[in-house]
């Protein structure tokens, strides 16, 4: 799996742990690392994924449904999950306020063994570590 | 200011400019199933 995962596009480092059932990913700098290719990768290597947490900094823009996202890349972003911590970050949108964020973007649902096919992942806040 | 000394200044004060690029930081999974 270790492998596997370092062969994605963006990711520069991967470190497993097997004790914990945990696995690190740092991405490179070039920012083309994708959540959903890491979690594809995962399956595909034959380890199902119970949960992937990211922490990222971008900025909070709207959909054009008039959703909140986080915008990570420009070719990036991540609808967010409502909640207290996204609406208190609801003024923020549209502004040039850098945003740190640590969320969760999948958590495997309970009882099923294989996720559906390429889920939507979006982002539920659990932690808004700055804003710059 | 010549433009070569403001092109020293700039280089060495850059590294103390925050870092104002978008990015995936870090990526964290917890597997099951993993030997």
């Amino acid at each position: 799996m270790k492998q596997h995962l370092r062969r994605q596009s963006g990711v520069q480092k991967v470190e497993v742990s097997l004790l914990d059932g945990k696995v690190d990913v740092t991405p490179k700098e070039d920012g083309a690392i994708n959540p959903a290719g890491l979690l594809k990768a995962t399956y595909d290597s034959g380890v199902s994924v119970a949960e992937l947490d990211m922490t990222a900094r971008g900025k909070i823009v709207k959909d054009a449904a008039g959703g909140l996202v986080f915008q990570v890349a420009p070719n990036r972003a991540f609808a967010l999950v409502s909640s207290d911590l996204s609406k208190g970050l609801e003024t923020l949108a549209g502004s040039t306020t850098w945003v740190t964020i640590r969320g969760q973007l999948y958590k495997k649902p309970a009882g099923k063994k294989k996720p559906e096919a390429s889920p939507p992942l979006k982002l539920l806040i659990l932690e808004v570590p700055s804003k710059e | 200011m010549s433009t070569r000394k403001l092109a020293m200044l700039l280089l060495m004060i850059s590294p103390l400019v925050p870092h104002s690029q978008a990015e995936i930081k870090h990526i964290e999974m917890r597997v099951e199933g993993m030997t």
